[in-house]
């Protein structure tokens, strides 16, 4: 669907359903963006079709059948399994997209990835004050015309209806939170076996989506007690923890108001 | 400069053990909650200043019979004491301090563009966008 609404914004909105998500595409540059979006959004297709481990025939589903060897796969498909193996080593394990059972699931970090790229097309394109945002996990640049800054709330864990904070910039970013009161216990403590308990979400915001959601899901997945600590330690990466007992830890460059 | 500081905050974190005390029987449970502030020594960080980490432990008490079970949890991390009096330590300081700030969890209803949250079922989501694009058309 497509929403022009020139008497109010500039630029246009169109959202799509990709990758079990649907993904929003804000652009407020005056001008006409439609065959921008629709590279953005091929590209978006291609990923799903490429990667979806629900898609029977993607490179993601060959691999894990013994179809496909790994060095063989499209190079996308190497760099980000390459990337998903550094995010495993930085995050002692606690980002991992292997199963129990040996298969591989990148999904974790190609969502975030696909966006930094989408955000690149849209960069090459010209064009300079947009929002990407893929279930949740945002790209913004530029401002909210007419607006004089994009403003991002945090999901409040136990309120849907609430924020918990609002990021309020000009700054190029992007903010990824894992939790696990939207789609129940997806994020699971590869140590434990067992979903995290007494911490109800993570963001992280930094300049790249892809790390900052794996960073999210990893910190997400440690726990309340090294959650915290943990991104305090982050290069170039501010993170927001909220616990079970409704405490929140802020690094010391959150970007909230 | 950086290790020592995150030495420091490390320190802090792992001298608090979870004991568990012995005994199972069936008796009223009484639970006692005590938050107590905590401070770390000076440490120097060489020609850049000194440094100091208070943290703020709640300890909660579970007695159930003759079984007591103690947690203890860092609620509050802040380094009241920083280097700062030189322009490079306060570039330090803003740059390299491992530091977390604590708060209560609010609830806000504010205006804004977009929501980051946990990945959330589309409809909602949709539903959620759809508002919005409404909102911003009258405004």
């Amino acid at each position: 669907m497509s929403v022009a609404a020139p008497t109010a914004l500039p630029g246009v909105r169109r959202v799509e359903h990709i990758m079990g998500l649907p993904i929003v595409v804000d652009v407020r540059d005056d001008g006409e963006a439609g065959a921008v979006l629709d590279e953005l959004f091929d590209w978006l297709r291609w990923v799903d079709a490429t990667f979806s481990t629900f898609k029977d025939d993607s490179e993601i589903s060959r691999i894990n059948r013994d179809e496909l060897r790994r060095e063989d796969a499209d190079p996308e498909v190497v760099e980000v399994l390459e990337r998903c193996d550094r995010l495993r080593a930085e995050t002692n394990g606690y980002f991992d997209m292997r199963s129990p059972g040996g298969s591989i699931d990148p999904s974790g970090l190609v969502k975030g990835w696909a966006v930094d790229r989408a955000a690149a097309i849209l960069d090459d394109a010209g064009v300079h004050n947009y929002a990407v945002s893929a279930g949740g996990d945002i790209r913004i640049r530029g401002r909210a015309v007419p607006e004089l800054a994009w403003r991002i709330g945090i999901q409040h864990p136990l309120d849907r209806h609430q924020v918990a904070a609002v990021i309020e910039t000009t700054t190029d970013l992007a903010i990824a939170t894992s939790g696990a009161y939207a789609r129940g216990d997806h994020v699971w403590n590869p140590y434990s076996a067992r979903p995290p308990a007494g911490i109800l979400s993570v963001t992280v915001v930094g300049h790249e989506l892809a790390t900052a959601d794996a960073y999210a899901t990893a910190a997400f997945a440690m726990g309340p007690e090294l959650a915290p600590h943990w991104t305090a330690r982050l290069d170039g990466y501010e993170a927001m923890t909220i616990l079970a007992d409704e405490i929140v830890f802020k690094t010391a460059g959150f970007p909230d108001d | 400069m950086r290790k020592s500081i995150t030495i420091l905050l490390t320190v802090a974190t792992l001298a608090l053990p979870v004991v568990d005390a012995t005994a199972a029987t069936r008796a009223k449970t009484k639970k006692i909650v005590i938050s107590k502030r905590f401070t770390g020594s000076l440490a120097s960080v060489t020609r850049w200043g000194s440094l100091q980490v208070t943290i703020v432990v709640r300890k909660t008490t579970t007695t159930t019979g003759t079984k007591k079970k103690v947690t203890r949890r860092i609620t509050a991390v802040t380094v009241p004491i920083y280097p700062n009096h030189t322009d490079r330590s306060v570039y330090i300081n803003q740059t390299a301090i491992p530091y977390l700030k604590s708060e209560a969890l609010q609830a806000q209803s504010a205006n804004i563009n977009l929501v980051s949250g946990a990945t959330d079922s589309s409809s909602a989501f949709a539903q959620s966008l759809q508002a919005a694009i409404l909102k911003a058309k009258k405004a």
